[in-house]
C-alpha cells in the first residue's frame, strides 16, 4: 500500500468524501426534480386551466433544447392570445379607472394586490340594469387589442367585459364597436363565447368540455370544466404534441445523431419540412373559415379538443368553408340554414375572403398555390413569405419581426421574385416607390378585420371587371384614390392588354373611392376609410381633399367605420379649405365647395344592408 | 520534479489565460457583439462562461494544490505524479471542452468539444478525492 505523503498514516475509509460526492448527488437531483415540474393549477375553479396530457408537454420543455425558437415565440403575438389576467399582462390600467364609454353604464375597474376587479352593468340580465362586480381572471389578444374575461362563478365559464382596450389609441371602447356589426343599443353577452369558440385556435390542445354544445341551452344551465394544454398558440400548436420527442431527446447520443445526420426527428413535426400542402395546413388550422363536418365531430371535439395534429390532412378533420368550392355541401347548407348571411357578408362574391384571420382561404384560392406542381415544387405556402421563428439573418428587433412575422425575403419583392422573373418595368411605376411592390398591386388592403384593414392574401392581379362583379375595391383605386374606374381601366388596357369592362357613368366619371365611401356597404366603407390614412395613397392621390371625406365617415353608422376614419384623419395635415382645388372627379367645384347635391345623392344610394363579419 | 513549482506556474497561467477570457467575454457583453449575446447564441454564452469560470477556479485549485504540497512533503512520487498529472489534465480539458462547445453548437446543444467536459471532470473529482484523502489521512503537524 502506497502512502501518499510522509508522515501520513495508513489509508483509513474514504467516508468522507463519499459522503460529500452522495451528498452532492442528492441535492442536484431534488434541485432537478423541482425544476421539472409543470406549474399546477388544479385548485383553480373558477376558470379554464392548463393541464397537460393527450401527449402535450407545454413550452417551458421546449425552451431548453430550443432557446432560439422560443425566445422567438415568446416575443410573438401568438403567445399573448391568451393570457391569465395579472397587473403583469394587462394593457390597461386598473388602477380605480372608470370606463365612461362601457354599454349599459360606467366601468369601473379595480386592483386589488395581484388581482384585478371589474364592476359592470351585467350582460346577461335581459333588463340591462342590475350591476355585478366579478374578478377578471383572462385575457385575449394584445396585438391590436385586449378583450377581458371575467369568471362568471359558474363552473369555468366565462364571461367578457363590455369593454375592451385599444393597444395603439390606448383607450377603451365597447366591445361591440370593435367588430363590423350594426349600431346595438345594448351589449350583446358573450358568456362561455371562450369556452365554447375561442379555446379552439387561442389555446393549445384546448378542451372546451362543456356539457352541452354551445349554444344549445341557456346559459345559466351551461357549465364547463374547460382545459388546455397551454394558454395562447404554443410550441405544440404547430409542431404537434412534444411530449414523446422530448422524453427520447432526453438521451444525449440521440440528438448528436439527430444534429450529425441533419435529418428531421419522426418524433415532432417540422412544418418546414412538411409537403408544401400540409405545411400551409398548420396555419389554416386556425387561419381559415372552417365548420365541424357533422354533429358528431363536434362533440368529440367537446370532449377531447380538435382531432387534427400538425402533418394531418386537415381537410380530413374538418369543413374548411370555401363559397366558390363547396357552396352546395351538406356541410354548407347547415352552416348557411344557421346564419344566411355568413358567406355574403365574410366573402366577396367571387368566393375571395373579406375578413381577417383567414388567410389560408386567401392561399387556397392563389394561383401560386392553386397551380403549382403537383410534385409540391414551387409551391407557394404561408412560409414563403411569413417565419414562425425570427431568423438569424433578420436584423431586425424582435418587436419588429413580431408585427406581421414576416421572413426577411418577402420585406421586399424577394419572395416573389423567387419564381416569377419580372422586368423592373412590369409595374410601369418608378423603381423603389410602392407601386413598384409587388404585394402593392398584388395583394391590396381589401381584407378587413380587428379595426384595421390588412393584405388580401389571394394572390390577384387587379381588374377593374372583378371589382364591377364583386364591388371589390382594386389595388390601383387604393393607393389612386382620386382617380376613376374608367381612368384605371384605360391604364390596365394599355399596360396589359386587359380588356375594358362596361361603365356606368358614375363609374366613369367620380374617384372609385369617393363612390366606395359614399355608396359602398360597410365593409368597403372602412377599406376606403383606411386607404386614406396610408401614405403611399396620400402621396399618390394628393392629401388636401381627404379630410371632408373623412370627416363625413366620422358620422358613418358603423362603429369600425367611424374608429377607422378617425385614425386615419390624424394622419392628415390640418385642413385648409383654401387648398382645395375643383376636380369634378371629387365632387369639389371650382371655387373649393363640394357638390352636395350629387354627395347627397350617392349617399342615397349607399348599400346599408346589414353586414357582420365574423371576426 | 518540484511539483509545487510546476503547479504554482500552471494554478498562475491558468488564472491569467481565464481571467483574460472573462475580460474578452466582458468585451463582447459591452460591445453587444451579437454573435455572443444574440438570443440564437445562449448556448454559445453558456459555454464560454464555463469556461471561464471553471478556468478560474481550477487555476485557484492547482495554487492551493501547490501550497498543500508545501504543507504535506510528498513521500510517495507515484501518486503525487499521477495526482498532478489527473489536476493538469482537468485544467485543460474542462474549460477548452466548454470553450469548444460553443464555438460550434447546435441550438440548445453544445458542441463535440464538450465532451472533454467530462473526462476533465472525472480527472478533477480524482485528484480531488486524492489530495482529499491524503489530507484527511494526514496526521496533526509535529
Amino acid at each position: 500500500m502506497m502512502r501518499p505523503f510522509r508522515g501520513v498514516r495508513k489509508a483509513e475509509s474514504p467516508l468522507l468524501p463519499a459522503v460529500a460526492l452522495a451528498g452532492s448527488a442528492v441535492l442536484s437531483g431534488a434541485i432537478f426534480v423541482s425544476f421539472d415540474r409543470l406549474p399546477v393549477e388544479s385548485a383553480i375553479a373558477a376558470r379554464p386551466v392548463q393541464t397537460p396530457g393527450d401527449g402535450y408537454t407545454s413550452s417551458d420543455t421546449c425552451r431548453a433544447c430550443h432557446p432560439s425558437q422560443y425566445a422567438s415565440w415568446h416575443a410573438s403575438y401568438h403567445r399573448t392570445m391568451t393570457q391569465v389576467a395579472t397587473p403583469a399582462t394587462v394593457l390597461a390600467s386598473f388602477d380605480e379607472v372608470t370606463v365612461t364609454d362601457a354599454p349599459g353604464g360606467p366601468m369601473q375597474l379595480q386592483r386589488e394586490g395581484q388581482t384585478l376587479w371589474a364592476a359592470f352593468v351585467d350582460p346577461d340580465d335581459a333588463g340591462g340594469e342590475s350591476r355585478i362586480r366579478r374578478r377578471v381572471v383572462m385575457t385575449t389578444g394584445s396585438h391590436n387589442q385586449q378583450i377581458y374575461w371575467y369568471a362568471t362563478g359558474n363552473s369555468r365559464v366565462l364571461g367578457q367585459l363590455p369593454a375592451i382596450w385599444l393597444t395603439a389609441e390606448r383607450t377603451w371602447i365597447p366591445r361591440r364597436a370593435a367588430i363590423m356589426a350594426p349600431p346595438a343599443t345594448r351589449h350583446v353577452s358573450e358568456t362561455g363565447a371562450w369556452n365554447g369558440v375561442c379555446v379552439a385556435c387561442h389555446a393549445t390542445d384546448g378542451r372546451p368540455q362543456l356539457d352541452a354544445p354551445f349554444g344549445s341551452r341557456p346559459l345559466s344551465e351551461l357549465t364547463a370544466d374547460t382545459r388546455a394544454v397551454e394558454f395562447g398558440i404554443a410550441c405544440e400548436a404547430c409542431h404537434g404534441p412534444g411530449q414523446a420527442h422530448a422524453g427520447a431527446n432526453r438521451n444525449p447520443l440521440r440528438r448528436y445523431g439527430l444534429h450529425f445526420r441533419n435529418r428531421g426527428d419522426d418524433t415532432i413535426t417540422q412544418p418546414a419540412r412538411l409537403d408544401p400542402r400540409r405545411a400551409s395546413q398548420v396555419c389554416g388550422q386556425c387561419h381559415s373559415f372552417w365548420e365541424f363536418s357533422d354533429a358528431s365531430s363536434e362533440r368529440q371535439a367537446n370532449a377531447n379538443g380538435l382531432p387534427y395534429r400538425p402533418g394531418d390532412d386537415l381537410d380530413a378533420t374538418r369543413f374548411i368553408v370555401q363559397p366558390n368550392r363547396n357552396l352546395d355541401s351538406p356541410a354548407m347548407r347547415a352552416l348557411l340554414a344557421q346564419d344566411a348571411g355568413f358567406i355574403r357578408d365574410t366573402f366577396w362574391s367571387d368566393g375571395m375572403v373579406r375578413a381577417t384571420g383567414r388567410e389560408y382561404n386567401g392561399l387556397l384560392e392563389s394561383p401560386c398555390y392553386r397551380k403549382a406542381p403537383a410534385d409540391g415544387s414551387r409551391t407557394m405556402t404561408c412560409f414563403s413569405c411569413h417565419a414562425m421563428h425570427k431568423t438569424t439573418d433578420d436584423g431586425r428587433a424582435l418587436n419588429d419581426w413580431a408585427s406581421g412575422q414576416l421572413a426577411p425575403r418577402a420585406l421586399g419583392n424577394g419572395a416573389c421574385v423567387e419564381c416569377h422573373r419580372t422586368t423592373a418595368e412590369h409595374s410601369h411605376h418608378r423603381a423603389g416607390s410602392a407601386g413598384a411592390s409587388c404585394v402593392e398591386c398584388h395583394m391590396p388592403h381589401t381584407t378587413y378585420g380587428l379595426l384595421k384593414t390588412i393584405r388580401s392574401h389571394q394572390i390577384a392581379s387587379p381588374s377593374v371587371t372583378a371589382t364591377v362583379a364583386t364591388g371589390r375595391p382594386d389595388a390601383c383605386s387604393l393607393c389612386h384614390l382620386d382617380k376613376t374606374l374608367a381612368w384605371t381601366a384605360a391604364y390596365l388596357e394599355r399596360w396589359y392588354g386587359m380588356a375594358k369592362p362596361t361603365l356606368g357613368d358614375d363609374e366613369q366619371s367620380v374617384a372609385a373611392s369617393v363612390l366606395w365611401l359614399l355608396k359602398g356597404d360597410a365593409g368597403r366603407r372602412a377599406i376606403i376609410a383606411q386607404a386614406m390614412g396610408r401614405p403611399p395613397a396620400q402621396q399618390a392621390s394628393g392629401s388636401a381633399w381627404l379630410a371632408p371625406y373623412l370627416a363625413l365617415t366620422q358620422k358613418d353608422r358603423y362603429d369600425a367605420v367611424r374608429i377607422i376614419a378617425t385614425r386615419s384623419l390624424k394622419t392628415l395635415p390640418a385642413f385648409r379649405r383654401d387648398q382645395l382645388q375643383g376636380n369634378a372627379e371629387l365632387l369639389i367645384n371650382a371655387d373649393g365647395t363640394f357638390d352636395a347635391e350629387r354627395v347627397n345623392r350617392l349617399v342615397r344610394l349607399r348599400d346599408n344592408r346589414r353586414l357582420v363579419y365574423r371576426e | 520534479m518540484d511539483y509545487a513549482r510546476r503547479h504554482l506556474r500552471v494554478g498562475w497561467s491558468a488564472l491569467l489565460v481565464f481571467a483574460t477570457l472573462g475580460l474578452v467575454l466582458e468585451a463582447l457583453q459591452g460591445f453587444k457583439v451579437a454573435a455572443y449575446l444574440d438570443v440564437a447564441n445562449e448556448t454559445r454564452r453558456l459555454m464560454w462562461r464555463l469556461a471561464h469560470a471553471h478556468g478560474a477556479l481550477l487555476g485557484a485549485i492547482n495554487i492551493l494544490f501547490a501550497l498543500t504540497l508545501k504543507t504535506f512533503v510528498p513521500s510517495a512520487p507515484l501518486v503525487i505524479q499521477r495526482t498532478s498529472a489527473a489536476l493538469i489534465g482537468a485544467t485543460i480539458l474542462l474549460p477548452v471542452g466548454f470553450f469548444l462547445g460553443g464555438v460550434v453548437f447546435y441550438s440548445g446543444d453544445p458542441g463535440v468539444g464538450v465532451l472533454l467536459v467530462p473526462v476533465g471532470a472525472t480527472l478533477l473529482l480524482l485528484s480531488l478525492f486524492w489530495i482529499a484523502r491524503a489530507v484527511w489521512n494526514a496526521p496533526p503537524p509535529r
